[in-house]
């Protein structure tokens, strides 16, 4: 699969201020994410063209859609973007197979139906071919819009907070639908969301916005492993999140073995299937630290590291302890005291100390059941 | 029954439709979906003849066109008569005082149409025209249909301009509306009384026409 | 209705009358003729002998002589002219606009009208006016407006010799043509009026009320003076040929004109 990175740099002083750049490859998802009023949309927008910011590079693969300094400007309808908005935008008066086929424009006349009719019943919405946008729930309206932003083949998906109006036992539903869609698919996929669980559950890449500047860009665990991002921990609580491989059962336990780059931990059974990938996150304030590995405890997950970082913000009453387990960082909250008791400082040799039933399993492979349907 | 002025009320009201529709379909369309300067200017204008008696009007545009205008010469010069007092003179007044009642619903139709639906056409891959055709017409529909409807029945009751712009020249400018005064002033009741509730039941049954067509249209609409 | 009946009542209509035929362009294939509107009978009885006589036809548009006279100058395609005055025709003359200063075909005259039910006493000096208007009985009462209509000048001109202008001004209704000015004195719209003799005499309106006729020391003679305009056709001329012969003046002077000798 050959990869089109999207390529995007965008600035202006206003009327909405904008400072960022990044790069997207295909297979990697960017979920960009702030506040309201940060400039997510007007991001998205302008992939998509239909912002045009005072200064702006914009380049998907090879193609230039947007140079500011050569003038260079590709209308969105000669863009190959996929967009599903935050209302999704259906055309009311289509009805859904209709609605996708009008992205199928680029296709030959004889082969739309059949390829609109394929790509509903990817979103499983095949039984509903013939209904109109208002005949339909909001889940089923975001599958159409994600239907039909597939049917034009884009190179580039975009999605608008597309989680923000449905309600919550639909939005988990959705959300594997779109985690296991993306798999499949071979391009950049950029969300943009202010509600840090769609991160968490399908982002490989985090791009933090405030006020239109990026405050910070990266792979998510190397992300989420920085203890300085105050707002973040405002808004979310601090925590690891990293990625790693269910490689044993033991069903008599009733636990789960899960290997990552650093060792293993066993976490409470759930459905997944062997060697399913899954994304793991571990809370900041379930982690004790100890100087030297405990025994006789309730605990199962005891992991030797190495302390890369200790960050004290007089704005909360807990330190943050980075430590390194091997390729993964691991945050830690503790108070200034344990802090002075241990003598912790960088450098320093500790244990991480977590409980299975801590640990946040978010099953990120098909094979799940709760994810399908 | 004048049946002359019963033809010429009706073609005045089809002409004026088939002149001014396109014009604001395109008008319309602008003032809903841009911003530019002197937009506000461009919205009281479009509304003035809704407001100016129809003497003024029908003023203005004889003083402008009239055959002691340079416009008015011109058009003489070129057609061989000139343009007050000649059904096309009727139809330029005719559209005129009916621009109001073409751009403001139209306008309205598109406005309802919200500016994601025209963003998502794009992202579709759809051309600016074919956005129009394929997305944007069809949804604002009613509005074209009501701005048709009220432009026809307005016309049919046009008689300041009319008869100021026109001279009631019968077979020519002399429309029904016309003909009712005419035919009052003669004494002639009857004649009168017939062509008043001709005129009536034409515009009740284009009223009742539009209702039930904008309601077979708007429950596609979700 | 399915479209075929629609289509069958479409042809009905465009057989019996024309109605899916473009409207005229302007060339004209009769011959329009701008008339006073005090001359709405005669004249369409004039036009129909016309007619019977020579096999053509005219169309008469009728209206206030100071109205016409405005839209005759604004290009209006009329060929001939029949005012109620001479002043308005001079104008036309004056202007260019016309053959030549053409002829006095009629002399008009005012009566004084009152309808059946109204309190006003008609008689040729006006007094049964006065005494109403002393009693403050007359709530209305109609003349054709001075400026656009000679025989509302005469009216005025009646009223200022009675004395009674300055007393009545606030109680006139104007018609913008003569014609007007009768439908407010016969409709009860009004006690009375002082409107054109020739109009009354139609029996339509002769038995609606009473009427006086107003000595013709008392205004300005109402003399109406008719005018070829210069785009006249042959069949205008003709038109304004047959307003001279016997014919016409009979209808004339049963129409209550004086025709000149």
């Amino acid at each position: 699969m050959a990869d089109r990175p999207l390529f995007v740099a965008l600035r202006q002083a206003g009327p909405i201020p904008l400072d960022v750049e990044f790069t997207c490859h295909s297979g990697e998802v960017l979920a960009i994410f702030g506040p309201s009023g940060s400039g997510k949309t007007t991001i998205l927008r302008s992939v998509a063209g239909l912002y045009r910011p005072s200064h702006a590079t914009i380049r998907s693969g090879a193609d230039i859609w947007t140079d500011t300094d050569t003038g260079t400007f590709v209308p969105p309808y000669r863009r190959a973007v996929g967009l599903v908005f935050q209302e999704y935008a259906l055309f009311p008066h289509l009805t859904a197979v209709r609605n996708v086929m009008t992205s199928l424009a680029h296709r030959p006349r004889v082969e739309r139906r059949e390829k609109g009719e394929a790509l509903l019943n990817l979103v499983h919405l095949g039984g509903h071919l013939s209904r109109k946008p208002n005949e339909l729930s909001g889940g089923e309206r975001q599958r159409i819009a994600l239907a039909r932003a597939l049917a034009r083949e884009p190179a580039v998906l975009l999605l608008d907070e597309p989680f923000a109006a449905v309600d919550r036992s639909v939005r988990r539903r959705l959300q594997n639908e779109i985690d296991s869609l993306r798999r499949t698919l071979d391009m950049p996929l950029i969300l943009v969301t202010h509600d840090f669980e769609d991160v968490v559950r399908l982002a490989t890449h985090v791009l933090m916005l405030e006020h239109g500047r990026a405050v910070a860009c990266g792979p998510i665990s190397t992300l989420m492993s920085r203890p300085d991002l105050s707002w973040l921990r405002e808004a979310v609580g601090l925590g690891s999140v990293f990625d790693a491989t269910l490689t044993r059962m033991h069903p008599d336990r009733g636990l789960v073995e899960l290997t990552f780059d650093g060792g293993t931990l066993l976490a409470p059974a759930r459905q997944v299937a062997a060697n399913a990938a899954v994304r793991v996150r571990i809370p900041a304030r379930e982690i004790v630290l100890a100087t030297s590995a405990p025994t006789g405890l309730s605990l199962h997950n005891v992991l030797p590291g190495v302390v890369t970082a200790v960050h004290a913000d007089t704005a909360f009453e807990a330190v943050v302890v980075q430590l390194t387990v091997g390729g993964v960082v691991l945050l830690a909250e503790v108070t200034r005291d344990a802090v002075g008791r241990l003598g912790i400082d960088v450098g320093q040799r500790l244990h991480a100390l977590i409980k299975s039933v801590s640990i946040e399993l978010l099953a990120s492979d098909a094979n799940t059941a709760e994810g399908n349907r | 029954m004048d049946w002359a002025a019963l033809r010429i009320s009706l073609w005045l009201g089809a002409g004026t439709i088939a002149i001014l529709l396109p014009l604001g379909v395109w008008f319309g369309r602008l003032l809903a979906v841009r911003d530019f300067r002197g937009k506000l200017l461009a919205e009281a204008l479009v509304t003035v003849p809704l407001v100016l008696p129809p003497t003024v009007l029908g003023f203005y545009l004889l003083v402008t066109f009239g055959a002691r205008s340079p416009i008015g010469q011109a058009f003489q010069a070129l057609v061989g008569h000139p343009l007050p007092f000649s059904f096309q003179g009727l139809l330029l007044a005719s559209a005129i005082a009916n621009i109001p009642f073409v751009v403001q619903p139209i306008q309205r139709g598109f406005e309802a149409i919200p500016s994601d639906v025209r963003d998502a056409a794009a992202c579709c891959g759809l051309t600016p025209w074919q956005q129009f055709l394929r997305i944007e017409l069809p949804l604002a529909w009613p509005g074209v249909l009501t701005a048709s409807i009220l432009t026809f029945a307005h016309t049919l009751g046009e008689f300041g301009v009319v008869l100021m712009v026109g001279g009631n020249l019968p077979g020519q400018t002399r429309t029904l509306s016309v003909a009712i005064y005419d035919r009052m002033q003669a004494f002639d009741d009857r004649s009168a009384g017939v062509m008043a509730a001709t005129l009536l039941a034409i515009s009740v049954a284009t009223l009742m026409t539009t209702t039930a067509l904008s309601r077979r249209v708007s429950p596609s609409r979700g | 209705m399915s479209s075929g009946r629609l289509a069958a009542l479409g042809a009905t209509l465009d057989f019996h009358h024309g109605l899916l035929r473009l409207p005229d362009a302007a060339a004209q294939r009769r011959p329009t003729i701008a008339a006073a509107a005090n001359l709405n009978f005669a004249l369409t009885e004039i036009a129909r002998q016309f007619e019977r006589e020579r096999g053509t036809r005219v169309d008469v548009v009728f209206g206030a002589s100071g109205t016409l006279t405005r839209q005759i100058r604004d290009g209006a395609p009329f060929e001939m002219f029949l005012a109620a005055d001479e002043e308005f025709p001079g104008q036309l003359t004056a202007a260019g606009l016309t053959r030549d200063a053409g002829a006095v075909y009629a002399i008009g005259r005012l009566v004084l009208f009152a309808p059946t039910d109204s309190r006003l006493v008609v008689d040729e000096r006006l007094d049964g006016l006065s005494r109403l208007l002393q009693a403050g009985g007359v709530t209305r009462f109609a003349i054709a407006n001075p400026d656009v209509a000679p025989y509302g000048r005469a009216a005025e001109a009646t009223l200022r010799k009675r004395g009674l202008w300055d007393a009545i001004r606030s109680r006139l209704v104007l018609g913008d043509t003569i014609a007007q000015a009768a439908q407010f004195a016969t409709t009860g719209n009004a006690v009375g009026g002082l409107i054109a003799y020739s109009l009354v005499k139609e029996p339509a309106l002769a038995d609606k009320g009473k009427y006086a006729l107003i000595p013709q020391t008392d205004h300005p003679p109402l003399r109406q003076r008719m005018v070829l305009l210069k785009q006249a056709t042959p069949i205008a001329e003709q038109f304004y040929a047959y307003m001279q012969g016997s014919a016409a003046r009979t209808v004339l002077s049963t129409n209550g004109y004086e025709v000149p000798q």
